[in-house]
């Protein structure tokens, strides 16, 4: 039960948050209020442990989506009980429970000016002003939240979480260019992300489709970061299904020989190479669906929605051969 | 060489209930007394204000981009290298803006590094005080004594250390003075005040001697830190000498390689 609990949790399905949270009322008995550093007391009670504190915030967040406040005021209030009143992260979960608790759009605009106050011009509270851009995000204000984003950026651009959540608005309003920007400073700071590099080729392959002057250069390398990513992580579904779409698209309209390969670009790759991949993806995908729905132990770590979206794909493409 | 006949030495067996306990209990309440000193003096952390953080990130930022640049195409890089090594040389990133050739700012003047000698103030003048008033107190009362014998033997070289102000020379050195059982006291006590406070107390002065030993090394204590517009410079000569290659330059090659081998 512990290790359920003290896991990060953003991936949960909305089920496994409901077990979780149902869990809480139970761990809020069983574990005293608070702990002491001290041997001689804690002979009498028991012993803090860091993963408490990471089950606490999971149970917090987990307490928020299900409605279960009163709960989620407890775990908030031992959490204030140990780590202080101004503690950083303390701080946004404070705003995060009242963001769960507020019912009108008044309420919301009060918690994002209470933000705006503890921001201030010059503090550093990087939770706070996090929460303060998914608040705008949340509440439609997406230039609003695209500033407050970049102003935090631009004294912290070593931010990861930041950065991708940036691409992700980006994206969501179609500035392919700039999302694509971001999700690669996403890379430079974890430059082995293999999700990352998926999504990256993900957003190219999007760009692609939009614009027809960039489009052999996004296709090409939006090719070649699924290869990256599947060159990290074997068997990665998300890599094998962009690289087959990816080099589908490329094979279909095939590139036009002396296009501008000036200034660095990429050439793209040459047709039985690009054959060769989209082979390589179809058979693989095809292999994972097979042996995932056959029920093989070891290839039942994927979603059920993916293994759906891959069949889905090769249907069609079984049944655009056929034709 | 004859065994020597064991020395017996009457006490009066009240010294241990007079000396050898109140000594003892006093160092253990000072000790606590000045763990809660010390969390009364201690000067919140100081939290970092965005000029601040912006010129340490922006390095960090310029460090990971010549590191990671592999990730990168061609063109992205050569983009990021460009703002990077103008921003580092214009010194857009540094805390005090366009003022990049002033002096380093003299520690005594600095309200910041004033705050770090407060803090070091603070600490020795707890750690000094209580010393020096137990020390007289034992010196004044106690000395001379001789109160309790080790239950171990040991060679003669600890005469001089545990016999502190008694000055006999044909005691067996196992004896020892009140004095000396202070200083044991000083070096001993710490695990009795982590068993009682908790393992990051600040009562044992032992710990804080070590800590003053090596200050932690990103605080530079006196003198001139760091200069930062000199290490944005550097890092822009660093991105600048990079021989850009990419890890998608033959990727999709080494997959079929790779997955078919």
């Amino acid at each position: 039960m512990e290790q359920s609990v003290a896991r990060p949790q953003s991936e949960l399905a909305p089920g496994e948050v409901l077990k979780l949270a149902q869990l809480a009322p139970s761990i809020l008995r069983n574990i005293p209020k608070s702990f002491s550093s001290s041997l001689l007391l804690s002979l009498f009670s028991a012993s803090e442990t860091p993963e408490i504190w990471t089950a606490y915030e999971n149970l917090l967040l987990a307490c928020c989506r299900t409605g279960d406040m009163e709960s989620a005021r407890e775990f908030l209030e031992r959490l204030v009980l140990r780590f202080g009143n101004d503690n950083e992260r303390v701080l946004a979960f404070k705003g995060l429970v009242k963001e769960a608790a507020a019912d009108n759009q008044g309420e919301l605009v009060q918690i994002l000016k209470e933000y705006e106050t503890i921001l201030g011009p010059t503090t550093t509270n990087i939770p706070v002003a996090k929460r303060r851009v998914a608040l705008l995000r949340s509440m439609g204000k997406t230039s609003e939240a695209i500033e407050a984003l970049n102003d935090l950026l631009d004294y912290s651009p070593t931010d990861a979480e930041s950065w991708a959540e940036l691409a992700d608005i980006y994206l969501s309003q179609g500035l392919y260019p700039q999302a694509i920007y971001s999700l690669e400073e996403v890379l430079v700071l974890t430059p082995n992300a293999w999700n990352i590099h998926a999504r990256l080729g993900e957003v190219l392959y999007m760009a692609a489709s939009s614009s027809d002057t960039l489009r052999q250069k996004h296709l090409t390398e939006s090719v070649k970061r699924f290869s990256r990513s599947i060159e990290l992580c074997d068997d990665y579904i998300r890599g094998y299904y962009g690289l087959k779409l990816a080099t589908g698209k490329l094979l279909k309209d095939p590139p036009k020989v002396s296009m501008h390969a000036e200034s660095g670009d990429w050439i793209p790759p040459d047709t039985t190479t690009t054959e060769k991949l989209n082979e390589l993806a179809t058979k693989k995908l095809a292999e994972i669906v097979r042996r995932n729905l056959a029920g093989e132990p070891l290839w039942q770590g994927y979603k059920p929605s993916e293994i759906a979206a891959a069949r889905e794909l090769l249907e069609k493409d079984s049944a655009d051969l056929v034709r | 060489m004859a065994q020597l006949p064991d020395q017996t030495i009457h006490r009066d067996p009240q010294l241990f209930y007079w000396i050898l306990v109140p000594i003892t209990v006093v160092m253990v309440l000072t000790g606590i007394l000045r763990h809660y000193a010390s969390v009364l003096l201690a000067t919140p952390s100081k939290i970092i204000d965005r000029p601040t953080m912006k010129e340490q990130r922006s390095l960090i930022h310029g460090q990971t981009v010549r590191n990671n640049h592999h990730v990168l195409s061609k063109k992205s890089f050569e983009a990021r290298r460009e703002v990077l090594i103008n921003a580092y040389e214009s010194g857009a990133y540094l805390k005090n803006g366009a003022g990049k050739d002033q002096a380093p700012t003299n520690p005594l003047t600095d309200p910041g590094a004033m705050d770090g000698m407060m803090g070091m103030m603070k600490n020795n003048m707890a750690m000094i005080i209580p010393n020096t008033l137990i020390m007289s107190w034992i010196s004044a009362f106690f000395s001379g004594y001789v109160i309790t014998k080790l239950p171990f033997p040991i060679t003669i070289k600890f005469k001089s250390m545990l016999q502190a102000g008694v000055a006999t020379k044909e005691m067996d050195p196992r004896w020892m003075s009140s004095i000396s059982w202070y200083f044991l006291c000083i070096f001993g006590l710490q695990p009795v005040f982590v068993f009682l406070l908790g393992s990051d107390n600040a009562a044992s002065q032992m710990a804080q001697q070590m800590g003053q030993m090596g200050p932690p090394p990103n605080q530079p204590m006196l003198g001139a830190g760091p200069d930062t517009n000199k290490q944005f410079l550097g890092e822009a000569e660093n991105i600048a000498v990079i021989d850009h290659y990419s890890v998608l330059d033959d990727v999709e090659l080494r997959l079929l390689k790779g997955i078919k081998g």
